[in-house]
């Protein structure tokens, strides 16, 4: 994997960053006008095991500022979160920690 | 009307004739969508399928990894909702399991309000009958309410 040149930093080598759990990669859901705000719960207690009150916040969340972080960690685990949450339809993407 | 319910022996979905070919004609659609075999409406492929990161390199290795499964599974989806109706006419089944109704109805959502370009201000405003996209806003609605219904009786069965 080639490093790229991110504003301010250079990007790290991909692959070498699951040791570094301080920096973890997220998982990032953003609003969109579509999806029924209850569909979007179920979604993040069916994916993810959250209780209702946690995926009806994370819900809110996204609804209200327009994204949330709704799980992190290394990236493999990003990225399978990321294609669960694509296969349910919710617009899903992954960033580094900053 | 179309309705999920609970009842003793699982979830039901019953459609009238008019509601179930609605559902047959646009599952037909996903499917050759999907396959791409009809004409790619880029900005409902990249609804259906984000990119994963902001780099362009990063999506792209990411859509490698996993974009046949994400088509598999929601061919799959088509197929087992598809099943459940008959060829013609009403449709009354068992739902044994949720999922593929809720991806498929997730979809086809997806898929109408991206081309009808909604908005959350047009998506809760009152259908204009003058407006040429408001049958098809009225489709989106319908589909909308249908889930809303299956997810109730997941909620009352204390799944959700």
């Amino acid at each position: 994997m080639e490093t790229t040149v991110a504003p301010g930093r250079i990007e790290e080598v991909i692959g070498g960053e699951e040791t570094q759990p301080d920096r973890p990669w997220l998982v990032i859901v953003w609003n969109d006008p579509i999806n029924l705000m209850s569909y979007v719960t179920w979604v993040f207690q069916k994916l993810f095991g959250y209780s209702l009150q946690k995926a009806t916040r994370l819900m809110l969340q996204v609804h209200h500022e327009g994204k949330s972080v709704v799980s992190s960690g290394s990236r493999e685990k990003a990225e399978l979160d990321c294609f669960r949450l694509h296969a349910h339809g919710l617009w899903a993407t992954i960033a580094k920690s900053d | 009307m179309a309705v999920f319910e609970s009842t003793a022996s699982g979830t039901l979905v019953s459609l009238e004739e008019g509601e179930a070919d609605v559902l047959r004609t646009l599952l037909g659609e996903m499917k050759q969508l999907i396959t791409q075999e009809a004409a790619v409406d880029h900005a409902v492929i990249d609804r259906l399928f984000p990119a994963a990161y902001a780099d362009p390199k990063d999506a792209q290795a990411f859509t490698e990894m996993v974009g046949d499964e994400l088509r598999a599974g929601k061919l799959h989806a088509i197929a087992q909702v598809r099943d459940a109706l008959a060829d013609e006419g009403p449709a009354t089944a068992q739902v044994s399991d949720p999922d593929p109704w809720l991806t498929v109805l997730t979809d086809l959502r997806l898929a109408l309000g991206t081309r009808l370009e909604v908005t959350e201000e047009n998506m809760d405003g009152d259908l204009d009958p003058e407006d040429p996209k408001s049958n098809a806003m009225a489709v989106l609605h319908w589909l909308g309410w249908l889930q809303g219904s299956l997810l109730e009786t997941l909620h009352t069965k204390g799944e959700g």
